[in-house]
């Protein structure tokens, strides 16, 4: 008996060790009484060993900024499965530690780190890096060890040449099925012509690629198409060639800081198309706070709200973040990597730890996860749709598609001129 | 091509260019007068963009008042650097022989200490507010009112800097020191005292560019770099040392940036600015420039 | 030339032949730190024929790797990749002699700051290839064991060495020396200076087009953004100047320094590690400017002044 109240205690003491992230004393009193209370229950000795779960994270490097929220979620996870007893693992609760590496957003350390983290540290279940790169990377080594993961934080066409079978995206904004959601919606909205504007990393051109014929074959015409380096600091002479051609909509291919430019000189100069769609950026909480009013009426990329009744927890990831972190999650990462951990969770509740099982049911099964139910085809996630954001009224709302949108889309209102 | 001639495009060169002159001449003092070669100098003006952003949103100071401290600050974090680090390296002369070389990888060994600890301290989400954000127009030029507030200021300063330079004895004695070491020494400028200077106020103003940036653009730990290379291309630009053609240069940077994407292609914009730094490197090289290099 | 003390050389074999049995033993974590360890021995020894012996610091090699790079994944699928790595060490090597030969005319800081200008302007020139081409980033499926990739690294890491210590020892490299010491001075004795950096130049950036080669197959994916980042270019020289000496020896014991360090403290306290890095940055610079080899080794050679 004094035995296993050892062990019970090392497991708690791992678990403060870990929880690298500001726990309040209340969550930590709760934390220790959940995990005591186990101690009275019959039948969980085995229990106090703690299942590792691994990953790299972006802390410092390129993507260092971008990844923050996908390590905050994974924090948040691993917080609300202990605080109800730990891991359900084929009917054992267990609590789960995080084991993580810093991979300076080098693929080259992502790879190592994957390596270290399945033979040194010998984790039980792994977790995705950040960025389409990051997961490639990833993607070779968990195939030569067929060690099942199930990536988040990733979106390209080229994913679909990665050998399925021990690596899957949550993601539903694969830039082709993106620009096919994009011109249901042109269509939709009466939608005749648009300017495109893409940065020329991986993602936007990609996207671009995809809408162009499906704009031409729509008869939507495109008035100006431009690309720009990553390392863009101005985008008037571009802005100007926009607002003179007067499209109906504009559509920017852009990542966080080029978006914020956009955002920025597009209300100077007084686009008013009343369909702007700014790629990525727009829902994280940077954003709200630099642009305020300016962002209603803009669309972005996204398929999840805390809004839909339908998807179970959505509501409540939305409040235990903003309880946790004091700001709201992004609403294009947030949901993906919160994804990525609930289809984890629900396989090993099912199959336990066994590799070979894990990977079986997340080929096969469907899970149902805040942004609904989840089914992989391949590597891809056929279940949920690409979807579209709009903030109305300082709110993110989902408008497309219609299966799951919370609101209709509204026309972009006039800038504001304060 | 009647796109060239907006102001919209004019106005926004000349704040792109604006805030390049003030990264460049405080690079540009600091090199001129100890031939050191700051490359931590975008972490500075990251380090005055933090400030100028919590002072707005713990207090609600506004960045216009909050440049001061920014300013305050870096600057004396120049002149404890200078205490610390480099009074050692130029007065060493076995450092010293080689001094362009160790002074960049001293400099690339603070820009990482600034970086990591301002990641440590503030964490890396990217941070931002909003001030001064309202439009105005000009006949058909909209401007928001804090680029128009990073224009003015910048202005200023230059001006501030230019009347310096050219009246204040401290000023001269720059100067001198950046013509001829030895003879300035010689007549009496006190050489310790002045490039303690020149580390005060080539920081300080980067502190407040980053203050000034910090209203228009979103605040990261490693929003630095870019402004690094960007003062390094200008400072080249101008020739090393040379203080107001380094300004001059600035602004031309700025009207390269804007107006050569405009006449080009925009996804020619980083091809252009390093392929025009790259021609002038070779250029100078060949003394065809003026000055040519020692 | 001098001929190779045979101590030396026992000791060379002997590492060398050690660590290719290393898969055999040791855990793939293992293999993967000795990859990455030999992959930063390899650029950093070409790093120091050019850089540590003649003076002219380069801030730009990531050029050659992310050329290396790109190389492989063009000819991907099309030639066996273990003829793509020396076609990459090649086009590097060619573009190299091409940069140079306007580029060496440079000097000092022109030159450091030329050379990322270079590198910045070629990995913005082909990110816009790469749009043009439709090609926004490529994957190469089916690439060699890790194993085999530790193996070729270990080799390349083994000829960047060799390659150093033997223009260490020539006459070739005592001219090198001659143009760091005093150029001018160097031309008037007669020292083909044009020539000879020229050759340097090219030689150090045969094996980082390699390295880049072999890094492509590792990584599986490309991106240029990704393989000409500067970061590599920044890491070279830190690990070159922590090492120190213009000879074979700098590098091997930079690149095994900061290796270590890395392990040991990246682990846990990654912004941690960064901060001491940027620290013994700073404590080499002013304290040890001539390296850890300078330390461990003495004044083996002396410096004119």
């Amino acid at each position: 008996m004094v035995d296993k109240l050892v062990g019970k205690l090392n497991a708690l003491a791992v678990l403060n060790n870990n929880a690298l992230g500001e726990t309040h004393m209340l969550k930590k009193a709760l934390l220790a009484l959940a995990i005591g209370s186990g101690l009275l229950l019959p039948g969980t000795a085995d229990a106090a060993d703690p299942v590792k779960v691994g990953f790299a994270v972006a802390k410092t490097g390129l993507f260092a900024g971008a990844a923050d929220g996908q390590i905050k979620i994974y924090e948040l996870w691993k917080d609300q499965v202990n605080a109800r007893g730990g891991l359900d693992v084929k009917g054992v609760k267990r609590p789960v530690e995080l084991v993580y590496y810093d991979d300076q957003s080098d693929a080259g350390k992502v790879v190592q780190i994957y390596e270290k983290l399945i033979t040194g540290d010998k984790v039980d279940l792994l977790l995705a890096p950040y960025g389409t790169s990051s997961h490639i990377a990833a993607a070779g080594v968990v195939e030569r060890y067929k060690f099942p993961m199930v990536g988040n934080t990733a979106a390209s066409v080229k994913l679909r040449e990665i050998k399925p079978g021990n690596i899957w995206f949550t993601t539903g904004q694969m830039p082709d099925r993106l620009a096919v959601s994009l011109v249901e919606l042109f269509k939709l909205k009466g939608i005749k012509s648009i300017a495109l504007l893409a940065n020329q990393l991986p993602f936007s051109l990609e996207s671009k690629t995809y809408l162009v014929p499906a704009l031409t074959k729509a008869g939507i015409e495109v008035k100006v198409s431009e690309e720009y380096p990553p390392s863009i600091k101005d985008m008037t002479a571009m802005l100007i060639n926009v607002k003179q051609a007067n499209p109906d909509a504009v559509v920017a291919f852009s990542f966080p800081s080029d978006s914020a430019i956009y955002l920025k000189q597009a209300r100077e100069l007084g686009i008013d198309a009343k369909f702007q769609f700014v790629e990525v950026g727009p829902t994280e909480a940077a954003f709200a706070k630099q642009f305020g009013e300016a962002l209603n009426g803009i669309v972005t990329m996204g398929h999840w709200t805390p809004d839909n009744k339908q998807w179970t927890g959505a509501r409540a990831l939305f409040d235990s973040y903003v309880q946790k972190y004091n700001e709201p999650p992004s609403y294009l990462n947030a949901p993906l990597v919160y994804m990525s951990c609930q289809i984890l969770e629900q396989a090993v509740a099912k199959v336990g730890l066994d590799r070979d099982a894990i990977r079986k049911t997340i080929a096969t099964d469907t899970f149902d996860t805040v942004n609904g139910p989840v089914k992989f085809e391949g590597i891809e996630n056929v279940g949920t749709p690409a979807g579209l954001l709009q903030i109305q009224g300082g709110n993110m709302t989902l408008i497309w598609p219609p299966s799951i949108a919370t609101a209709d889309f509204k026309p972009k209102p006039a800038w504001p001129a304060k | 091509m009647s796109t060239l001639f907006s102001g919209q495009l004019l106005f926004a060169a000349l704040v792109v260019g604006s805030i390049y002159v003030l990264i460049a001449l405080g690079l540009n003092l600091v090199f001129g007068t100890m031939r050191l070669l700051d490359a931590a100098h975008g972490d500075i003006v990251m380090l005055g963009a933090y400030t100028s952003f919590w002072l707005f949103t713990l207090s609600g100071m506004s960045p216009l008042l909050s440049m001061l401290v920014a300013g305050a600050l870096s600057a004396g974090f120049g002149a404890a650097i200078y205490y610390g680090l480099f009074r050692r390296l130029l007065a060493n002369t076995q450092l010293s022989q080689r001094l362009e070389g160790n002074s960049l990888l001293l400099f690339f060994g603070i820009s990482i200490i600034l970086q990591n600890v301002a990641a440590l301290c503030f964490d890396t989400t990217p941070r931002a507010y909003t001030y001064l954000d309202g439009i105005i127009r000009f006949g058909n030029v909209a401007m928001t009112g804090n680029r128009i507030a990073v224009l003015i200021i910048a202005a200023v300063l230059c001006a501030a800097a230019f009347l310096f330079l050219r009246f204040h004895i401290y000023g001269l004695a720059i100067k001198a020191l950046i013509q001829h070491r030895q003879a300035a020494a010689v007549v009496g400028v006190n050489i310790e005292r002045i490039q303690l200077l020149s580390f005060a106020i080539g920081f300080g103003l980067a502190g407040l560019a980053g203050s000034l940036l910090s209203m228009t653009e979103q605040i990261t730990p490693f929003m630095g770099f870019p402004f690094t290379v960007a003062g390094f291309v200008t400072v080249i630009l101008g020739g090393l040392g040379n203080l107001t053609r380094g300004m001059a240069a600035g602004m031309f940077l700025g009207f390269v940036e804007i107006y050569g994407v405009a006449l080009t292609s925009p996804s020619l914009h980083s091809v252009l600015i390093y392929g025009v730094f790259i021609v002038v490197l070779f250029l100078q090289s060949q003394g065809l420039l003026g000055r040519r290099p020692s | 030339m001098q001929p190779v003390p045979i101590r030396t050389s026992l000791i060379f074999v002997a590492v060398i032949g050690a660590a290719s049995f290393l898969p055999q033993f040791g855990s793939e974590y293992v293999v993967a730190v000795a990859l990455s360890f030999a992959m930063w021995v390899a650029l950093a020894q070409s790093w120091t024929v050019l850089c540590g012996m003649t003076g002219y610091g380069s801030f730009g090699h990531a050029a050659f790797y992310g050329m290396g790079a790109y190389v492989q994944v063009l000819t991907w699928g099309t030639l066996s990749p273990w003829l793509s790595v020396p076609l990459a060490g090649l086009v590097s090597c060619l573009f190299a002699l091409a940069a140079g030969y306007p580029a060496l005319k440079v000097r000092g800081p022109y030159f450091v700051m030329l050379t990322f200008g270079l590198a910045e302007f070629l990995k913005f020139s082909i990110i816009g290839i790469e749009a043009t081409l439709g090609q926004f980033s490529r994957l190469i499926i089916g690439a060699p064991s890790p194993n085999a990739l530790y193996l070729a690294m270990l080799g390349l890491a083994a000829a960047a060495t060799l390659i150093t210590y033997v223009v260490s020892n020539s006459r070739f490299g005592y001219g090198l020396r001659a143009i760091r010491e005093e150029e001018q001075a160097a031309e008037t004795i007669g020292i083909p200076v044009a020539r000879y950096k020229l050759t340097a130049f090219g030689l150090s950036a045969f094996i980082p087009g390699m390295v880049g080669a072999v890094m492509a197959m590792r990584l599986s994916y490309f991106e240029p953004s990704q393989a000409f980042d500067a970061l590599i270019s920044f890491n070279i020289v830190v690990m070159a100047m922590i090492g120190g000496s213009d000879d074979a020896r700098g590098p091997l014991l930079g690149a095994l320094f900061l290796i270590g360090l890395s392990e040991l403290l990246w682990a846990r306290a990654p912004q941690v590690y960064m901060i001491v890095l940027g620290a013994l940055l700073v404590f080499f610079v002013l304290f040890a400017p001539q390296g850890l080899a300078k330390q461990l080794f003495g004044g083996a050679r002396r410096r004119a002044t």
